[in-house]
């Protein structure tokens, strides 16, 4: 399963290591992206015509949906659940949102998927 | 005689567990169906006060509300529970939607963000559901993604459902056709802003919850 630099759309392969540690250009947030939809997802960057701008605000928004305020953690968004267009602009699959996995990912050393907004929940029970 | 001892202490077992349970009532529903105008009226019926904000822009519940203890009284029963409202589940949200009724676009922005992640914290707490209120705008098409894929995956939880066909005081509602939409249901038309038909609502809460 590829993952796409938001910032300067590089793909990446799972587990690698620009993912855990952030992109050579700078970008800490992806688009987790199937395979088979790949072709697609090249499609949507190239007409969306992002600007710097723009993809600096989607990758705060995205921070925020996650509750991640601090920049230096890598995000991984899965595009297949929610799809940023522009910032503002969001498309949302109710199926998989419905089969509850999770929708952003967190990457740490060493730890690989954190599902945010069930962790959120979680603490909130405990508390 | 054991077995008889044994089912004694499973049916005092079994209330004690029932009675500590807080039900959970969830209102789900499309933006700007009614949801937490229901909620008011229930929360003014039994409480006295209001639940949240109302207003015409789609996503003014952005958060999930909860009151507790909500204690109902019907027809000589009564009925004790948790009320959740939940903002409305969407399938785009767009802030240009918003700009075209009056917002500023940062605001626009702001709330497309915010909306975004109240379709994702809505669907969250479904889990913790014990019975489901769905409210429909009875002016509009029953047969969106929104509403079948709430319904299909309520039944699929296996989570009691009412449906409620919001708006019958409007002159294009049709509770026929949402009706026709979902066979396997009871339907209550009623209208939460002027409370009307609300007794048959609260009746049929009996029911899912019982």
């Amino acid at each position: 399963m590829p993952h796409q630099c938001v910032v300067c759309s590089t793909f990446y392969d799972d587990g690698a290591q620009e993912i855990l540690k952030g992109c050579p250009c700078g970008g800490k947030l992806f688009f987790y992206i199937k395979k088979s939809n790949i072709e697609k997802a090249k499609k949507i960057t190239e007409e969306a015509k992002l600007t710097e701008i723009d993809k600096k605000q989607i990758e705060q928004d995205v921070r925020e949906l996650a509750g991640e305020e601090d920049n230096e953690t890598p995000v991984v968004l899965d595009l297949e659940a929610v799809k940023v267009i522009k910032p503002g602009k969001y498309e949302l699959d109710l199926l998989h949102l419905f089969k509850g996995e999770p929708l952003i990912f967190k990457l740490e050393e060493g730890k690989y998927i954190v599902d945010l907004i069930q962790s959120f929940k979680n603490l909130k029970k405990e508390g | 005689m054991i077995n008889l001892v044994k089912q004694f202490i499973n049916k005092v077992l079994k209330n004690i567990f029932k009675k500590k349970k807080h039900l959970k009532l969830g209102i789900y529903g499309a933006p700007n169906s009614g949801k937490t105008t229901l909620a008011n009226k229930i929360c003014q019926d039994w409480l006295g006060e209001d639940m949240g904000n109302v207003s015409n822009i789609a996503h003014e519940t952005r958060e999930v509300q909860i009151k507790e203890q909500i204690n109902i009284k019907h027809k000589g029963k009564e009925l004790s529970f948790n009320l959740v409202d939940t903002p409305g589940i969407a399938t785009k949200i767009d802030y240009e939607d918003f700009i075209k009724v009056g917002l500023k676009q940062s605001e626009a922005k702001k709330r497309a963000k915010e909306a975004t992640k109240g379709v994702i914290d809505s669907i969250k707490w479904l889990d913790d559901m014990d019975a489901v209120v769905i409210t429909l705008d009875a002016t509009k098409d029953p047969y969106s993604q929104v509403n079948i894929t709430i319904v299909g995956n309520l039944q699929a939880r296996k989570i009691p459902v009412l449906i409620v066909a919001n708006k019958i005081d409007l002159k294009k509602a049709n509770i026929k056709k949402i009706e026709a939409a979902f066979p396997q249901y009871d339907v209550i038309g009623i209208s939460a802003k002027y409370g009307k038909n609300v007794d048959k609502f609260y009746e049929a809460l009996f029911v899912i919850t019982s």
